[in-house]
């Protein structure tokens, strides 16, 4: 077991200039909490003062009970190999974000991935507003509140048999009357 | 003499035939299915003994096989090859994904069952199905062609209301991107 | 009278022959590619499937009037180039419209074809097809140099520029142009690698970046017909290699039909043998690029045609 050093001394570096909390998850794995408007600041601060020059990942959680949408800028550091969590909480009624491809380019893909699949405004963002989908109508469907399968169930042809989850063989079983073969039993989930 | 009937008769089963042993296979994957097909071109399975072989272009190609998933993207993409191709023309479905969706049965973003928007003369189950079974499912293909049963432009054309209607659904927006070449 | 009859039968028999001999060497090359692959490979008549099937399929495309008749263009020029080139030397039944000057005249009408083929794909619109002539012609400014002063060094040499005179030369001497001038025949044969479009210059018709080049909006019957049309090209240029450079095939004195066929039996062989040098060095070759290519054709195959032309002046 390590003594966690390093990790120990990038959560104070990080911390104290911005008065944020955060914790030591692990080994290589330290993330902070702070506001919405202190992002930037404490990215731009890892990237230029403690050599954090990789955004790794940006993705978004929907946390509905608690009405909130939680972004999670993920940035590393070849020379410390440490991955520094950034984690912030923003509103889920009219969700906007400060747009941070002025520090990192890469993050115009991220954010406008999580524009469509989120509704997550970012103020000054390049691109179309198409990115992975192509006309979508309906509410952004990463979000808890779309009911993805309900969705499917009316729009595309389902196929009867395949309504839900099941094994395929276990409906075959169920609507036939009949015993799984030996072969099938073998790959069956029941097992 | 023969009369009208049998002559017509043996152009039918000298085309047949020779359909059934040239299949251009459109060179297009699109989904994860699409890894297995160069396994069966290749020099274990060699597909080529078939008479089956990649072609480049819709205007050439005979097969066009969808090796898996289609989200609706790519179905626009889809139907636009397809409707390229010239007849006869031929379409696989190729893994549970094509039949039933497979395992993105409840994902807003693919389709569940191809033969609403195309018409499909073979499918091939499994997930993924191995060479061998794409190349049973060529096999299959040859019976139906060399029987005079494969008749999927046919088909099209006489219910493309109803196919368009389908389309129209998951489809708002015909126009496609502009690439910029 | 009867003798124009005989030429026109003549002239379809050679037609028939070269297309099913240029067919048969393509499906026999599909076949040994497979076995080199270790694959089983397809039969050699597959080429012959592929053209029914490509022949009797439907089509609804209309790409202009250059679009429609570019396959037409092709076999207009294979089939007119075949008929200057002396299949069998002397023989009645592959009488030939030989004149002095053919060779330059062939020259000309060897790319008559491709052009129609060009102007038919930029016709098209496709922006594969459009690349693919670029490439195309590029290609053909690099290997036409080597090959035309191959050609020049056999002219200068026997002060003439009829194939016929070309056989009948050898025939006379019984020493082959391959030995009286070998630096024209390898600058030729480096040559014929890029006319083949084999392997390493299949730049033109790249099926894996260019979707086929050229042929990209042809399909079914214009395909088939640019099959055919390319079928008759290679037995010509084999045919013109064998006859300029190999010593022809066939005895002027010896016109019977045993003869003829044994004219036409070595004919195969030398073509054959011929056939199997750009197949061979296409398996072991990745493809050029463009520049690549013609820098090929413009090093070592134009030095050695220029070697051949100082060759033929002393």
């Amino acid at each position: 077991m390590t003594d966690l050093i390093k990790e120990q001394k990038l959560l104070e570096n990080v911390t104290n200039p911005f008065k944020i909390k955060g914790r030591v998850i692990r080994n290589r794995r330290v993330e902070v909490f702070c506001d919405k408007e202190t992002v930037s600041s404490v990215l731009l601060y890892a990237k230029t003062q403690l050599g954090y020059i990789h955004l790794a990942h940006m993705t978004c959680i929907d946390w509905i009970d608690e009405n909130k949408f939680e972004l999670v800028y993920t940035i590393w550091s070849p020379v410390e190999k440490v991955h520094l969590f950034v984690k912030t909480k923003i509103d889920r009624e009219n969700p906007e974000m400060e747009n941070i491809d002025r520090i990192w380019d890469q993050a115009n893909t991220y954010e406008r991935e999580m524009r469509e699949m989120f509704g997550i405004e970012f103020p000054g963002l390049k691109g179309e507003r198409d990115f992975a989908l192509e006309d979508w109508e309906e509410i952004p469907p990463m979000r808890k509140d779309f009911d993805t399968h309900n969705y499917a169930q009316q729009t595309y042809f389902n196929r009867p048999g395949r309504e839900d989850a099941k094994d395929v063989r276990e409906t075959l079983v169920e609507r036939s009357g009949t015993e799984v073969p030996d072969f099938a039993k073998k790959y069956s989930r029941e097992r | 003499m023969i009369n009208d009937k049998d002559s017509q008769k043996i152009v039918d089963y000298i085309q047949n035939f020779s359909r059934k042993h040239s299949l251009f296979v459109m060179a297009y994957g699109t989904g994860c299915g699409a890894i297995e097909i160069p396994a069966t071109m290749t020099s274990r399975y060699d597909a080529e003994r078939f008479g089956i072989r990649g072609a480049a272009t819709p205007r050439q190609a005979d097969v066009l096989l969808i090796t898996g998933y289609l989200a609706t993207k790519t179905l626009k993409r889809v139907i636009r090859v397809y409707e390229q191709m010239q007849e006869p023309k031929y379409v696989i479905g190729f893994g549970s994904c094509t039949i039933n969706g497979g395992m993105y049965y409840d994902s807003y973003n693919t389709i569940n069952a191809l033969e609403q928007y195309i018409p499909v003369d073979v499918y091939i189950n499994g997930c993924m199905p191995r060479p061998e079974s794409v190349i049973s499912g060529f096999i299959k293909l040859q019976e139906l062609i060399q029987q005079g049963k494969a008749d999927n432009g046919k088909r099209y054309r006489e219910n493309l209301e109803w196919y368009r209607t389908n389309q129209k659904k998951i489809i708002k927006n015909w126009k496609m991107p502009d690439y910029n070449w | 009278m009867e003798d124009l009859g005989l030429k026109i039968f003549g002239a379809i028999l050679t037609t028939i022959m070269a297309f099913a001999v240029g067919m048969t060497y393509g499906g026999i090359v599909r076949k040994l590619t497979a076995r080199v692959q270790n694959r089983f490979g397809p039969p050699f008549y597959q080429n012959f499937l592929d053209l029914v099937k490509l022949q009797s399929k439907k089509t609804n495309i209309a790409h202009g009037f250059m679009g429609h008749t570019a396959p037409v263009w092709i076999i207009i020029a294979s089939i007119t180039v075949l008929m200057f080139i002396p299949i069998l030397n002397g023989n009645l039944w592959f009488p030939n419209l030989n004149f002095h000057g053919d060779l330059i005249f062939i020259l000309y009408m060897m790319v008559f074809g491709s052009l129609g083929m060009a102007l038919g794909a930029g016709q098209t619109g496709n922006p594969n097809s459009a690349i693919g002539v670029t490439r195309g012609l590029s290609m053909m400014v690099g290997y036409e140099i080597p090959f035309v002063l191959a050609l020049v060094a056999l002219m200068v040499q026997y002060h003439t520029t009829s194939i016929q005179d070309l056989m009948q030369i050898q025939h006379e001497s019984g020493t082959w142009l391959i030995f009286s001038n070998p630096f024209a025949f390898l600058a030729a044969l480096f040559a014929s690698l890029g006319m083949f479009r084999y392997s390493p210059f299949d730049i033109v018709g790249a099926p894996a970046e260019l979707a086929s080049g050229p042929m990209s909006e042809f399909g079914g019957k214009y395909l088939g017909t640019m099959m055919t049309g390319g079928s008759i090209f290679s037995f010509i240029k084999l045919t013109l290699y064998v006859d300029l450079f190999l010593g022809g095939a066939g005895n002027p004195d010896h016109i019977g039909i045993w003869a003829t066929l044994a004219g036409i039996g070595v004919l195969l062989i030398k073509t054959f043998t011929l056939y199997m040098v750009p197949v061979f060095y296409g398996w072991v070759s990745p493809r050029y690029r463009t520049e690549q290519a013609i820098r090929y054709f413009w090093g070592w195959p134009t030095a050695l045609g220029i070697i051949g032309l100082i060759w033929a002046v002393y």
